[in-house]
């Protein structure tokens, strides 16, 4: 113990060995081990987040880390800026950033695997020795993830942070739908890893590093090139970092289910419950804003790549809420909520608010891992039925499940003073005064502010259907009993979800003129922090003008009291319709646009079209032009030759004297030909 | 006396043009081994005549080399022709054209 006080960040690779060791001991043993290796995950996860929380304390101590560990190729490579070598390697990556991260991811994982007992074990599933195996290497994978201090090495855990998503919402693949939904959700997100993976070369191939952090990162060499005036591949630097920002940002959008890349995350659902929280609060989907935020200086570099991630962030926000209002499974509400959330959390990080945009990642990590974790709660009490028109009624029978639902309800809807409302009221705030400068990103604030009155329309139509009411079946009025393995998560997180948002009380703070922005001052390097990586440094750097109506604390509460409202309204009229003894469904009302809502925009018919209208046509052209003209020329070599040796083979005519006349007309021929070259006919 | 080297250097075009003649135009193996010696001993008469003419061994020499050689190539030849006349029951070098493609 007198080491970790001593060099604390020694032990910072255990973070991500730990759920790797217990990957490993699960997939060999797990079959003979007490609950099939749930306790060898709930160990190592619980291991995960002490060292976090040492880390995390290390940071708050005003110390960061960076170490590479392990190099695995190195060599010359003249990059565009004339850097002479490039290294890749394998590095840790410990800022205030990450430190946080880390904490969650692990917290998360760890409540999600106790959860796992009482969701997975208890009702007697197999397979269990390969479910808990890869919860343990989706940890490790986004662990690894979170703190990797170089782009490559990051590229190389969020493909395996893919991976396992597949192979968990695939894990009923006896069924028919889990193994196609697993199917898409890879596909999809690796449609988008495509753009990212060239986005990586393009990175390496400009700056000749892939570092995060320091002076050797990419971050400080793309300014340095946009500072110098530098042409890159035939591009000014600022042109060419945005293209270069977009790409890595395709793997972002297929990560984070951000339009038009959204499509899998819905299907998702079909994993178990459980997966699908971990997914939705703290590994696949949150990756991809993760990365964001952790190459935030470069994007911030480009006002372009910036307000596409907030347009696309803000009309993500407001698309997907649309579509969470009609939906009648439980699991599909928090689905489309989910691809909400983290519009708003790109939507905050595209107007250059890196503080909202991670205080929102952060909140959303614990009160949609409590939803979750809740709708899996409900899941069990209803005899694995996910329809929200058999529940009902439910809020007397489990209070617990009830009470901390409500708690992630009210966060997710954003009403004060639970923690959804802080951070979203942030993200916001940050909008508003860029956009009331620049009027693409006040066309996603709008987007985002609408979206907010959907969600206190859907959050509060899930919590009434499901818990109030009349019980409308038969399983509603009797529900089977959940036990503490349930329950302890659910309460933990359920605290979490209200009290976090205190971390940062931005109006409070403005309008009381306290220092209590704690999360701020985190992000800001007031502890530990590594140069370049604070809020300031990206807040200088990102080029958008703030405005402000009346004064920046007017436009503050102006914002809060204009999204509160919302979130009100939108909760009152869920209220009005669905808190009735006996709900109808109000579908009739929406006419025409039911059927659009209900059908998710015909965003998947759209992509099926392209699939197989445009790419499986043009597959099959490409598939003829390789049949008939590179497969013509090469059969067309061998049958010439075939052909030549054919007829030249009838010269041997098996007559010695044949031959001897030819070797005669030969060599007489060959004489002939030197002597006239030597000048002999001359 | 002696005679001049392009006495011998015209014999010695005369029988390898007979030898020639012989292989092109023969079609019983056995004359037509018998040209190649004919050939082959043109070629002697020329290394023995400009060994003379040069007052150098070295062409005697290598006129005893052939001579071994020839020697050694018509042993296997009429083994060859032997076995032709086994298999083909005749030593016309045109029956056996079997062994081509």
């Amino acid at each position: 113990m007198a080491a970790i006080a001593t060099d604390p960040f020694g032990f910072a690779p255990a973070i991500a060995v730990f759920p790797l060791v217990a990957f490993v001991v699960t997939l060999v043993f797990g079959t003979y081990m007490p609950k099939k290796g749930a306790f060898a995950g709930i160990i190592a996860t619980a291991g995960s987040l002490v060292v976090s929380l040492v880390m995390f304390a290390a940071v708050t101590g005003g110390e960061t880390h960076q170490t590479t560990l392990y190099e695995w190729t190195n060599g010359a490579a003249q990059s565009a800026t004339g850097v002479e070598t490039i290294a890749f390697s394998f590095g840790i990556l410990i800022d205030p950033l990450s430190a946080l991260m880390l904490v969650i991811v692990s917290l998360v994982a760890l409540l999600v695997h106790v959860f796992s007992l009482g969701y997975m074990n208890a009702e007697g599933e197999t397979g269990l020795r390969r479910y808990y195996a890869e919860l343990g290497l989706f940890t490790f994978s986004m662990l690894a993830f979170v703190f990797a201090d170089n782009l490559l090495m990051a590229f190389m855990f969020f493909e395996l942070v893919g991976l396992c998503s597949y192979l968990l919402i695939g894990f009923w693949f006896r069924t028919e739908s889990a193994p196609s939904a697993a199917k898409k959700a890879f596909l999809v997100t690796r449609f988008g890893d495509y753009f990212f993976l060239v986005g990586v070369v393009a990175i390496a191939a400009t700056f000749g590093t892939v570092g995060f952090a320091g002076e050797e990162s990419f971050v400080t060499a793309a300014e340095t090139a946009i500072d110098d005036g530098a042409t890159l591949f035939g591009f000014d630097a600022e042109t060419w970092v945005t293209i270069t920002g977009l790409l890595v940002l395709g793997g972002v959008l297929g990560k984070s289910a951000q339009f038009p890349f959204h499509t899998w995350l819905p299907d998702a659902m079909e994993g178990p419950t459980t997966v699908s929280a971990l997914i939705h609060a703290a590994t696949m989907v949150a990756a991809g804003v993760y990365l964001v935020a952790r190459m935030f200086g470069y994007y911030a570099l480009s006002p372009t790549a910036l307000a596409i991630i907030a347009f696309v962030g803000g009309f993500t926000a407001l698309f997907a809420a649309t579509m969470a209002v009609v939906k009648d499974d439980i699991k599909q509400v928090l689905a489309y909520s989910t691809i909400s959330q983290y519009g708003y959390m790109m939507l905050g990080l595209g107007v250059g608010g890196y503080v909202a945009g991670v205080f929102h990642l952060m909140n959303h990590a614990f009160f949609k891992a409590l939803l979750f974790l809740g709708a899996g709660a409900v899941i069990i009490l209803m005899h694995h039925e996910q329809d929200m028109w058999e529940m009902g009624g439910l809020k007397d029978k489990a209070p617990v499940v009830y009470y901390t639902f409500l708690a992630g309800a009210l966060a997710l809807a954003g009403i004060v003073p639970f923690s959804g409302f802080w951070s979203k009221d942030e993200v916001l705030f940050d909008a508003l005064a860029v956009g009331l400068a620049e009027p693409v990103i006040l066309a996603a604030y709008a987007m985002g502010l609408i979206a907010v009155f959907f969600t206190g329309f859907y959050t509060f139509r899930m919590v009434f259907l499901t818990f109030h009411g009349e019980p409308r079946s038969d399983t509603a009025e009797e529900p089977h009993a959940v036990g503490w393995a349930v329950k302890v998560p659910l309460l933990v997180l359920g605290t979490l979800a209200a009290v976090v948002g205190f971390a940062n009380l931005a109006p409070v703070a403005s309008l009381l003129d306290l220092d209590i922005t704690f999360l701020e001052f985190w992000l800001d390097g007031e502890y530990g922090s590594i140069e370049g990586l604070t809020y300031h440094a990206y807040h200088e750097t990102v080029a958008f003008e703030e405005s402000y109506i009346g004064s920046e604390t007017t436009t503050m509460l102006l914002s809060a009291g204009l999204s509160l409202g919302l979130a009100l309204a939108g909760a009152f009229t869920a209220h009005t319709l669905y808190n009735v003894p006996e709900p109808s469904r109000h579908t009739q009302k929406l006419g025409g646009a039911y059927r659009v809502l209900k059908s998710n925009y015909y965003q998947d018919e759209y992509q099926v079209w392209l699939a197989e209208g445009f790419t499986l046509q043009l597959a099959r052209a490409a598939d003829r032009f390789d049949q008939t003209v590179i497969d013509g020329v090469v059969n067309g070599t061998s049958t010439i030759s075939l052909f030549g040796s054919d007829r030249m083979k009838r010269l041997q005519t098996g007559i010695v004297t044949n031959y001897a006349a030819l070797l005669v007309g030969g060599f007489i021929g060959l004489l002939l030909v030197l002597g006239y070259l030597g000048g002999w006919f001359a | 006396m002696t005679v001049d080297v392009q006495y011998y250097v015209l014999l010695s075009m005369a029988v390898f043009c007979i030898g020639l003649f012989g292989v092109l135009t023969r079609r019983n193996a056995l004359l037509f081994l018998m040209s190649v010696e004919l050939m082959l001993n043109a070629a002697n008469i020329n290394l023995i005549a400009f060994a003379f003419y040069h007052g150098n061994l070295t062409g005697q020499l290598f006129a005893l080399f052939t001579m071994a050689l020839a020697a050694a190539e018509v042993a296997v030849g009429l083994g060859i022709i032997l076995v032709l006349y086994r298999n083909f029951h005749d030593v016309d070098v045109t029956v056996p054209t079997t062994m081509r493609w």
